[in-house]
C-alpha cells in the first residue's frame, strides 16, 4: 500500500493529547476565565478538526493550533466587548509576601490597572506577549501564529511591554491630576 | 518620557534580544505574572478531557469523502458516515459535492482517502467488471421514510435483473404511487450502490436516469451487469 498525504499525518486525537494542556493554559491567559477557556479549547479543536485534511503533511501543528486558538480568543474578546465587558474576578495572588490589608488593597488596585491595560492592547501584541513570555514559543513560531515575520513578532512583544509601561505611568499621572482637580473644585 | 520608563524599556529590549528569561523582575513584570497565572492541573485535565470527548463525538458524526477515478463514469465523489456509505455522485465537482454534504447537516465534512479507500476499491472493481456485488453498508439516515422504503426495495433487485416503476410501487405496498416512486428514485443519494438503474419503464424501455450521463450511463451499467 502506498502512503498518501492523509496517512502520514498524526491521528487528530494525538494532537489533543499533545497540545491540549498548553493550549488551555494559553486560552485561560487570554480570556481569564476557566469556563470560557474551556469553551474556547473545544472550539479551537473542532475548528482544527474540520480543517485538518487541508494542512500540509509535516506542518508545524503546534503553531497552527495556536493560530486557531488566537482567532477563537479574538472572537471571544469581541463578543465579550459587545456584551459590555463583564467584570472579571481577580486571580488570587500567591500570598508569599503576606502584605497587610491596606497594602493588599493597593496591590489589587495596581493589578487591576495592569489588567485593564493588557485588555486594551492590540490583539496581536497581547497574543505575542503571552506566547513569548508564558507559552515558550519561538519568535518564528509566534510569527506563524500572528501572520508576520520573526522580527515583527519580536517587535510586537516589545511594543506590548512599551505600551503597558507608558499606559501605566500615564494613568498614575492622570489619576493624580484628577485628585488635585477635585480638591481644587471643593469636592 | 520619564527616565525610569526609558531604562525599563532598555531592559525589555535586552531581554527580547537575548531571548532568555534573564529579566530583572520589576512591578510590571511581577503584575503580569499574577495576571497570567496558569490554570490549575485539575482545570486543565477537565478541559482537555471535555475537548477529547467533543472531538471523539465529532469524529463519529463527521462525513468522510474522497474523489476517485472510476471506469465507466470517470470522476466519482463518495462520502461515508460512521454507519456506511452516505452519498455518491459522479460528473460533479468536488467542491459542489462537499458543499452539499455540509448543507445537509451540521456536521464536519472531511476529505479522508484512508477511511474511504475500502469502499472506493469495491466500487472501482465493480465498475471494472472485476466483482459481482458491492458489499458496503449503507447509511439511509438522511432519507425520508418513503425514500427508505423505495430505495430499500431497489437494493433487493439483484444484478442482471430489472423491475418496472409500477412493480416497485406494488412491492412497497403503494401500487398507485408510481410517480412518487419515480421521484424517490430521482433523488437517490447513492446511484450504482443503490441500483436505481435496474428500474425500467413499463414498456421495457430504459426510462430516465438522474445520474450524470443520463440514459447512456444507465445503459452502460445494465450492459456491465449482463441485463441488456
Amino acid at each position: 500500500m502506498t502512503p498518501d498525504a492523509a496517512s502520514t499525518r498524526p491521528e487528530f486525537t494525538q494532537l489533543v493529547e499533545r497540545y491540549g494542556g498548553e493550549l488551555f493554559a494559553y486560552l485561560f491567559r487570554q480570556v481569564s476565565s476557566a469556563m470560557d477557556a474551556d469553551d474556547c479549547l473545544q472550539d479551537t479543536f473542532l475548528r482544527a478538526f474540520r480543517a485538518y485534511d487541508r494542512t500540509e503533511e509535516g506542518s508545524n501543528y503546534r503553531a497552527w493550533l495556536y493560530k486557531i486558538a488566537t482567532n477563537v480568543a479574538r472572537t471571544h474578546y469581541q463578543r465579550r466587548k459587545r456584551q459590555g465587558d463583564r467584570e472579571q474576578t481577580l486571580n488570587p495572588g500567591d500570598g508569599s509576601s503576606e502584605p497587610g490589608p491596606a497594602k493588599l488593597l493597593e496591590e489589587r488596585l495596581e493589578l487591576e490597572r495592569v489588567r485593564m491595560a493588557v485588555k486594551s492592547l492590540p490583539d496581536k501584541q497581547r497574543a505575542a506577549l503571552i506566547l513569548r513570555k508564558y507559552q515558550g514559543l519561538s519568535y518564528a513560531e509566534i510569527g506563524a501564529v500572528i501572520a508576520c515575520s520573526a522580527d515583527s513578532a519580536r517587535a510586537n512583544v516589545y511594543q506590548a511591554l512599551r505600551s503597558l509601561r507608558i499606559a501605566l505611568k500615564t494613568e498614575v499621572v492622570e489619576a493624580g491630576n484628577e485628585r488635585i482637580d477635585s480638591v481644587a473644585n471643593g469636592a | 518620557m520619564s527616565e525610569s520608563i526609558r531604562s525599563q524599556m532598555e531592559h525589555d529590549r535586552r531581554w527580547l534580544r537575548d531571548q532568555e528569561g534573564k529579566e530583572q523582575p520589576d512591578d510590571l513584570l511581577r503584575a503580569l505574572d499574577q495576571i497570567f497565572l496558569p490554570p490549575s492541573a485539575a482545570q486543565t485535565a477537565a478541559a482537555v478531557e471535555r475537548t477529547a470527548q467533543a472531538v471523539a463525538a465529532e469524529t463519529e458524526r463527521a462525513l468522510y469523502y474522497d474523489v476517485i477515478e472510476a471506469p465507466l463514469v470517470g470522476k466519482l465523489n463518495l462520502a461515508l458516515s460512521s454507519r456506511g456509505l452516505y452519498a455518491l455522485t459522479f460528473g460533479g465537482s468536488e467542491a459542489e459535492f462537499a458543499a452539499r454534504l455540509q448543507r445537509a447537516g451540521e456536521r464536519s465534512v472531511i476529505r479522508d482517502p484512508v477511511r474511504v479507500r475500502a469502499a472506493a476499491d469495491q466500487i472501482r472493481s465493480y465498475l471494472a467488471g472485476l466483482r459481482e456485488t458491492i458489499d458496503i453498508p449503507v447509511d439511509m439516515s438522511g432519507m425520508t421514510e418513503f425514500q427508505r422504503q423505495v430505495l430499500g426495495a431497489v437494493r433487493d433487485v439483484p444484478r442482471g435483473r430489472h423491475i418496472t416503476y409500477g412493480e416497485l410501487a406494488q412491492r412497497i405496498g403503494r401500487p398507485h404511487a408510481a410517480r412518487a416512486v419515480g421521484r424517490a428514485l430521482g433523488s437517490n443519494p447513492m446511484p450504482i450502490v443503490i441500483p436505481c438503474h435496474r428500474v425500467l419503464a413499463a414498456d421495457g424501455s430504459l426510462g430516465g436516469y438522474s445520474g450524470h450521463g443520463g440514459v447512456r450511463t444507465k445503459r452502460a451499467l445494465l450492459q456491465l451487469e449482463g441485463a441488456l
